[in-house]
């Protein structure tokens, strides 16, 4: 097209195509900033732009979704929402296509053949509602308030499910957080009195060991991990029977021993001790039990620790000499998900505890209280029903569960055993026990247990297709939800809210309309007679330019202190201090200081099978998303190359899985990126629900195989104590 | 002077998270399966303790935008120009035949043919965004921040002042054609050997070297009768003098 030869412009073609609409150059600017010199002047469609937070998974990013014609095009990244850094992940990105997921539940669907057969009836909300009311109404005569059990995953709707449980009668409500992090909260409540908020970004030398910031991703820290250790040179250790994106990124890695992190904690705190290279006034004043931790630690020297878990001796000194150098600003990484071994509490009190020794809490760069956000709680009366059991059906199993998460696998127990009572209805929105507890079909006969189970959703899930009625729910960009306070450690404590983006699809109803209409049914509309805005205006009571701040930005911040909180005030302990001893663990007949068993040794012939994340996936979640289907087209058991040999198997060759409790079959995918006695396989593959056709017959289901042990301490799940046999599938 | 719009990367800040792929795909209708943008990992062999401080890269990128595109070169149309105003490398799809030419002729592979369109497709530095003042959907969700984009030429830009503090340690990759690709790296990117070479049929080359105007023809040729109205009703614009940049 040189020499002018041509008789035509581009910009013409452009024109006469009508690729640029007049006057559209330098068109106006939507919650966004480009320069004008890096915009462009192509055509301007119509664009409108709406705040709301995400919901791909528990960390609630703030987003602008755009819109056209009442149709989301694009979920874009909220600028001004310092939790998330101003980002969306890719899941964040693929929030549109769960939204119009063609496998989305549409309208109310009654079972109409056997438990889990796939044959369903479409009925009218009216129909879905007065059954279900009537059934629990059934339940709850015949088996009390408490034979009705609830359960209702992370979302800003659940609360409602919560409130329903608790005015209908029932103490039987599960939350998620007993198959994830029930142990490692109840470690940190029980060593500093509340659940602390790593200030990574603020850190110059960070332990992580159980977590994979870098793929499973918790905002603000997964964003600060990086810019930490760009910008002030923090130093990463990774500890990781896997190479994660997170080792690979780290300055030292170490495929630790599966199950041995309490013995490299304690080695820590041996030589930090033994050498106190502590602030030993901070300890004196600010913590409890130093001198039975002294003791208590002798034993677990430097070399005790690296025979049993794999690192070595000098290393592990090293590493405790250069962590208490950075201190205060240095940390073990707390983490979250530590549902993995039957005394998970314990080895999380051991991060604690060195975390005690480094004295960082409340400081910059170590682990923070929770900043003040401002939200009010919204009270009610709820009935009391004198002819109820008295108690949870999981409790007095474990000795310090969380009352208001209970366990699922207890309750599963006490369900399939009518010990101490028995339990005949549950209801269910937004978590899916069946695609991600352990031991599926122990859940599916606790289904069978059921006389009637009502599962609201968005998606067919595999808990949906065992139940009786299905209630299709909004997704997050459809409904409005309440204020939500959400703690961004030195980032902000800030409040969201969602409203609705495009109208419901379908027939989907918000769960609190669902909960709403329930009640009305069963003469408990009282505990529901309002409106979400005035639910809102409730929690902002104390926040009086908040509601007109989050309308402009979408996020409101609390400008509340962030260090120095505990300044001149007592820790929530018996001691009042920094608990490194537990007193109340000692009154209980638990070890009030953390005594390391060695892990069950791997049988010959065997691998323990460990769980963890993606970047990319939500456990079950995020099973039939198009998009991150792309990415992750399936699930593959990572086996290490020495053992695949011995085996006889190739990379990408079908295996067989087989655990005590399940087998599975999918790929082998044969990588060094793993120690020799251990595997691994994402979460959410093979569902039994046919209605998500992306993970139907496609890959394994580790809950069909993991065997379900719990923490002795909270009933948390220990997901990595299944020891899996591996063979080549012969076709 | 003119802008040259680019990307200045910090790989070493890359996680390799896929933000920036997934919100390409739904910024462009991305066709299942294919690609405008990719990390290249190169995670290198799992080495228990210390790690070696040339450790893991993760290297984001996409169309180059380069300052000597092959794939200009290897257009019979004229569909694929280099934008004077912006120095983007641009596909005018009124003008794309779908020949596929283009495709080998860009070292970095970062051209296909739209799986839907049956037109070539590659990054174009979203422009439907940034006509809304919105950054391309890539560096707008980047987790990390790895990515930042703007005109390099503007001092006062955000990526103009990066790739003058880092000038002298700037990294691109290196392809067996240097095309003079403007996405830079800071530090080191890892992976450098991916890129090949720009493959150009001959007869384009021919066409290049003797007869430029058959671009033209060809074009029009692909666009029936509907363009040749258009042609005629514009064909007095003023801008024909920005044809001489393929």
């Amino acid at each position: 097209m040189s020499d002018s030869k041509q008789k035509y412009s581009r910009r013409d073609f452009f024109k006469a195509s009508g690729l640029i609409a007049a006057g559209a150059v330098g068109g106006p600017t939507v919650l966004g900033g480009l320069r004008k010199a890096e915009a462009a002047a192509p055509e301007v469609a119509p664009m409108e732009s709406h705040f709301s937070a995400c919901d791909m998974c528990f960390n609630k990013c703030g987003l602008i979704a755009r819109s056209e014609n009442g149709v989301v095009t694009k979920l874009d990244p909220n600028p001004k929402f310092l939790k998330s850094r101003g980002m969306l992940c890719a899941r964040g990105n693929a929030g549109i296509n769960q939204v119009y997921d063609p496998d989305r539940l549409k309208y109310p669907l009654l079972r109409v053949g056997e438990r889990g057969e796939g044959k369903w009836k479409r009925i009218s909300w009216d129909e879905a509602l007065d059954l279900a009311a009537s059934k629990m109404e059934e339940v709850r005569k015949k088996y009390l308030p408490c034979g009705h059990l609830f359960s209702a995953g992370t979302d800003l709707q659940s609360q409602f499910v919560g409130r329903f449980a608790e005015v209908y009668g029932s103490f039987n409500v599960t939350s998620h957080e007993s198959l994830c992090l029930v142990s490692n909260n109840r470690a940190f409540l029980d060593t500093f009195g509340e659940v602390p908020h790593p200030d990574v970004l603020n850190s110059k030398y960070i332990i992580m060991a159980g977590a994979n910031r870098f793929e499973a991703l918790v905002t603000p820290d997964s964003m600060d991990l990086m810019t930490t250790m760009r910008e002030n040179g923090c130093k990463l250790v990774t500890l990781d029977p896997r190479y994660t994106k997170t080792a690979a990124l780290s300055d030292e890695w170490y495929p630790i021993k599966p199950g041995t992190d309490m013995v490299f904690m304690l080695a820590l705190a041996h030589v930090i001790v033994g050498e106190k290279l502590y602030d030993a006034q901070w300890i004196e004043e600010k913590t409890y039990g130093i001198e039975q931790l002294a003791e208590h630690v002798k034993q677990y020297t430097p070399e005790f620790a690296a025979e049993e878990c794999g690192i070595p001796a000098k290393a592990i000194a090293r590493i405790a000499r250069e962590i208490a150098a950075a201190a205060p600003a240095a940390m073990i990484y707390p983490g979250r998900r530590s549902s993995d071994y039957e005394d998970s509490t314990q080895i999380r009190r051991a991060f604690a505890i060195v975390n005690g020794l480094l004295g960082n809490w409340d400081r910059p760069g170590g682990l923070l209280a929770a900043r003040a956000v401002g939200l009010k709680g919204v009270q009610y009366d709820a009935p009391w029903y004198d002819d109820n059991h008295y108690d949870r059906v999981d409790a007095d199993k474990v000795p310090m569960m969380f009352e208001h998460e209970g366990s699922f696998l207890l309750t599963r127990d006490a369900v399939l055993a009518d010990d101490p009572y028995e339990v005949r209805g549950w209801l269910v929105y937004k978590t899916n026990p069946m695609g991600t507890a352990p031991n599926r079909k122990k859940t599916i006969e606790m289904m069978n247990k059921m006389d009637f189970v009502t599962v609201v959703d968005i998606a067919m899930s595999d808990t949906a297709w065992y139940a009786d009625l299905v209630l299709p729910s909004q997704s997050y960009l459809e409904r409005a939800d309440p204020c939500s306070g959400l703690q961004g450690s030195s980032a902000c404590a800030c409040v969201i809210k969602r409203d609705p983006v495009i109208d419901p699809l379908y027939e989907s109803r918000a769960c609190f309309d669902v909960m709403k209409g329930l009640a009305e049914r069963m003469d408990l509309g009282e505990f529901f007679d309002f409106t979400i805005p005035e639910y809102r205006e409730k929690q902002l009571a104390g926040l009086p330019k908040a509601e007109e701040v989050l309308d402009r930005d979408g996020v409101y911040y609390n400008p509340s202190k962030v260090y120095g909180i505990y300044e001149g005030k007592v820790y929530k302990t018996l001691s009042k201090k920094v608990e490194l001893y537990n007193q109340r663990y000692e009154q209980m007949g638990i070890d009030p200081l953390p005594v390391y068993t060695p892990p069950t040794k791997v049988p010959a012939n065997q691998f323990r099978l460990v769980i963890g994340r993606n970047a990319l996936v939500t456990q079950s979640s995020t099973a039939n998303n198009e998009l991150l289907h792309e990415f992750v087209p399936t699930n593959t058991l990572w086996l290490n190359p020495q053992a695949a040999q011995k085996l006889n198997i190739a990379d990408g060759d079908v295996v067989q899985v087989s655990s005590s409790v399940g087998t599975q079959e999918l790929k082998a995918e044969v990588t060094d990126k793993i120690r020799t006695d251990t595997v691994y396989m994402l979460t959410g593959f093979n569902t039994l629900s046919t209605r998500q056709h992306l993970a139907h017959n496609n890959g394994a289901s580790i809950a069909d195989i993991l065997e379900g042990d719990i923490d002795a301490i909270t009933g948390n799940a220990a997901l990595h104590t299944t020891f899996v046999t591996v063979t080549r599938k012969v076709a | 002077m003119a802008q040259q719009l680019a990307m200045v990367i910090d790989a070493t800040k890359c996680i390799d998270c896929k933000g920036c792929v997934a919100a390409c795909k739904v910024a462009n209708n991305v066709p299942e399966g294919q690609w405008r943008n990719w990390i290249k990992q190169d995670e290198g062999t799992p080495t228990p303790g210390v790690l070696p401080t040339a450790k893991t890269r993760f290297q984001p990128g996409a169309c180059m935008h380069c300052e000597n595109p092959t794939c200009v070169d290897a257009c019979p149309t004229g569909a694929t120009y280099k934008d004077k105003e912006t120095g983007a490398v641009i596909i005018n799809d009124a003008l794309c035949i779908g020949c596929g030419n283009c495709i080998p002729a860009c070292p970095y592979n970062a051209r296909f043919r739209n799986a839907v369109k049956r037109k070539a497709d590659k990054c174009n530095y979203c422009p439907e965004r940034r006509a809304h003042g919105l950054l391309p959907a890539c560096v707008d969700t980047c987790p990390t921040k790895a990515r930042v984009f703007g005109d390099i030429n503007d001092p006062e830009s955000e990526a103009g002042r990066l790739f003058r503090k880092n000038k002298a340690k700037l990294v691109q990759v290196a392809a067996k054609t240097d095309t003079k690709p403007n996405m830079y790296y800071i530090g080191d990117p890892g992976l450098q050997d991916w890129a090949g070479e720009a493959v150009i049929p001959a007869s384009m080359i021919a066409m290049k070297e003797s007869a430029p105007f058959i671009k033209g023809i060809v074009g029009l040729s692909g666009l029936g009768v509907l363009a040749m109205l258009s042609r005629q009703l514009f064909v007095s614009s003023d801008e024909n003098k920005e044809n001489d940049d393929a």
